[in-house]
């Protein structure tokens, strides 16, 4: 089964891979493509939060967005280092929603994980969620992974 | 299906590499950009500075930003991250004053922009709804956007089409008009070489320049898509100076259209002016319902254009924040919509207030001209780092060459150099006053930076908020 991951540089999305870590027997799955889109006419293209070592950068060094998009990817892809399946690691640009659906289509995908997005008000108000959009349309089952309840304190940082 | 899985298989680390904006696309966000801008809000002023021909300070303005268009178009396909003027100066001197300048007066004219496409956007919807008072809707507009901008439905390319051609339809309906009245023979040409103002034509002209320059900017925002552009050594070249041609061209027809068709005392006074040029009732169908349609265009065109001015402001200021030049926070981003909403917010209240500065001025003193003056404010800085943006361009000559990079021809760049600075040199002879207006500007931006150097040194920038703490609300 390839099952696709989607990051887009939240901590969530480092959560609901974790997540399917966390139960998924590794001997099912023989790949993992972990897809981050990037959104060309968005303010901020991609906003990487995961990886600490790319924060900081010299006037003018500005790194590109696509950079960005890569180094999210590769964090959330070292997570599944050492567990079985391939890992690969992808960038796509466009639509979020539009483009997972695409990847899980193009990769004959048996599973799409992504992180819920949001809890409360600006999820219910303001539609347009990808999460939402990803459950409705994808070709395969989705796992779609919640926040964590509020807490004082993250369990695992 | 399957084939692409095969190609994707090769090599883990890039595979799957896709790019999304095509040269088409390019192309159109482009020449939706620019044609928004200036043509609906400012058309006035330039036929006030010229008179009836001031189709020619349409064409020189075309011409000179048509030529730092292919400056950008070299810079970009050499160094194709998204990042715009800042990063090639800084590439070019190495200086951080003089990039934090240049990425501040282009921060500054954004903003002033935004006030005067704001401000066009009351007058064009006065027409409709002469109800509320103007400083009203140009402030809903602009918090309109900001929340638009926050949710992030501006980011479909497919709409960004749809509103170029909707903009285009505008402009082809004021130049179908002109058609209809020269086939009527009731044209008189002489007036597209009328330079009725007293003094020197050429200087006349000049001003005209000036203001037309308006109309041509937002070509630069381009640059930030170049990273996702396929292809982007040969499509982006010719994608962004071709936009801004047809651009030109279109201008160069409409303001044509608007002299032959219109009075040029009626252009200079309207704040609507091309309305006008509908209003004159040349087309056989109802004048009313002619004028309620181009109303509504004019106003996607306003808005499409502000709109990108709005997404670029936030992501400068994401940028500088990354840089630990202005304060960390606006590099937040929002945890669930992605979108750095304090940048937003910062521009849409920076905006709004010039906007009630402005208004207030005019309550105040009375006889300044809001539109006009944010507008020149506009283009002196623009003029300023434009002329620049060619020196780089120049100046990193021999440098990362890539023989698959396009280059600008290197006397016509001398030549746009030229012309900027002349433009420049006459915006600031013409109207002095508007370099206090930069000064204010620059003012924020060095506010900003004072600000950063104080609390800012522990690299805000670099410690993302823990979720917890962003989600209280």
């Amino acid at each position: 089964m390839h099952v696709i991951v989607a990051t887009d540089g939240s901590k969530q999305s480092l959560d609901a891979a974790r997540k399917l870590k966390s139960f998924a027997d590794p001997a099912k799955i023989d790949d993992i493509s972990v897809v981050a889109v990037i959104r060309p006419l968005a303010a901020v293209a991609f906003a990487d939060d995961l990886s600490a070592g790319s924060r900081k950068q010299a006037v003018g060094e500005a790194q590109g967005f696509r950079a960005a998009a890569e180094s999210a990817v590769a964090t959330v892809a070292a997570e599944f280092d050492g567990w079985g399946p391939k890992v690969h690691k992808r960038v796509r640009s466009g639509s979020p929603a539009n483009e997972i659906i695409k990847a899980a289509t193009q990769y004959e995908a048996g599973l799409v994980v992504v992180a819920a997005g949001g809890r409360g008000l600006s999820d219910s108000v303001l539609v347009g969620s990808t999460a939402q959009r990803v459950q409705h349309y994808a070709p395969c089952p989705v796992l779609v992974v919640r926040p964590k309840p509020r807490k004082p304190r993250k369990a695992r940082a | 299906m399957a084939d692409s899985t095969t190609i994707d298989a090769d090599d883990d680390q890039d595979s799957g590499l896709k790019r999304s904006i095509t040269g088409a696309q390019l192309f159109f966000y482009t020449l939706g950009d620019v044609l928004g801008s200036g043509i609906y809000v400012l058309i006035g002023l330039v036929a006030a500075a010229v008179g009836g021909a001031f189709w020619i300070a349409f064409a020189v303005g075309v011409a000179v930003a048509a030529i730092t268009g292919a400056a950008y178009a070299e810079l970009v396909t050499k160094y194709p991250q998204a990042a715009g003027s800042s990063l090639y100066v800084q590439k070019a001197f190495n200086n951080k004053a003089l990039t934090f300048l240049v990425t501040v007066s282009f921060l500054s004219a954004s903003f002033a922009a935004t006030g005067s496409l704001a401000t066009g956007f009351a007058s064009y919807f006065a027409e409709l709804w002469a109800g509320p008072p103007a400083l009203l809707v140009s402030l809903v507009f602009v918090a309109a956007l900001v929340l638009v901008n926050y949710i992030g439905i501006t980011e479909s390319v497919v709409m960004n089409m749809l509103m170029t051609f909707i903009e285009l339809s505008g402009l082809i309906i004021v130049i179908g008009i002109a058609i209809y009245y020269v086939a009527q023979g009731d044209a008189d040409f002489g007036i597209l070489g009328d330079i009725s103002v007293s003094g020197n034509p050429a200087l006349a002209v000049l001003a005209g320049v000036a203001f037309s320059f308006f109309a041509m900017t937002g070509f630069e925002n381009t640059a930030n898509v170049a990273e996702e552009t396929i292809d982007p050594y040969k499509s982006f070249p010719r994608s962004l100076v071709g936009g801004m041609v047809v651009a030109g061209i279109v201008y160069v027809l409409v303001s044509m259209a608007a002299a032959l068709t219109v009075p040029v005392d009626t252009l200079a006074e309207s704040p609507a002016a091309l309305l006008e040029v509908v209003k004159q009732g040349i087309l056989p169908f109802s004048t009313e319902a002619m004028t309620k349609i181009f109303t509504i265009i004019a106003l996607v065109a306003i808005t499409n254009t502000t709109l990108v001015t709005l997404v670029t402001q936030p992501r400068i200021l994401y940028g500088m924040a990354r840089e630990d030049v202005v304060p960390g926070v606006f590099a937040r981003i929002h945890p669930v919509r992605r979108s750095p909403w304090v940048g937003l917010l910062f521009s849409g209240l920076v905006v709004g207030t010039l906007l009630v500065t402005g208004y207030a001025v005019t309550a105040a003193g009375g006889g300044i001209d809001l539109v006009n003056r944010l507008a020149l404010v506009t283009v002196v800085f623009l003029l300023a780092i434009y002329a620049l943006v060619i020196v780089t361009c120049l100046k990193l000559r021999g440098q990362d060459e890539d023989e698959r990079a396009f280059r600008a021809n290197t006397p016509l760049l001398v030549v746009g150099l030229v012309g900027n600075l002349a433009i420049l040199y006459y915006a600031i002879y013409d109207d002095p006053t508007s370099l206090y207006w930069c000064a204010g500007l620059l003012a924020v931006g060095v506010v900003l930076y004072v600000v950063e150097r104080l609390f800012g040194s522990k690299g805000t920038a670099a410690t993302a908020p823990p979720l917890e703490t962003d989600r209280e609300v």
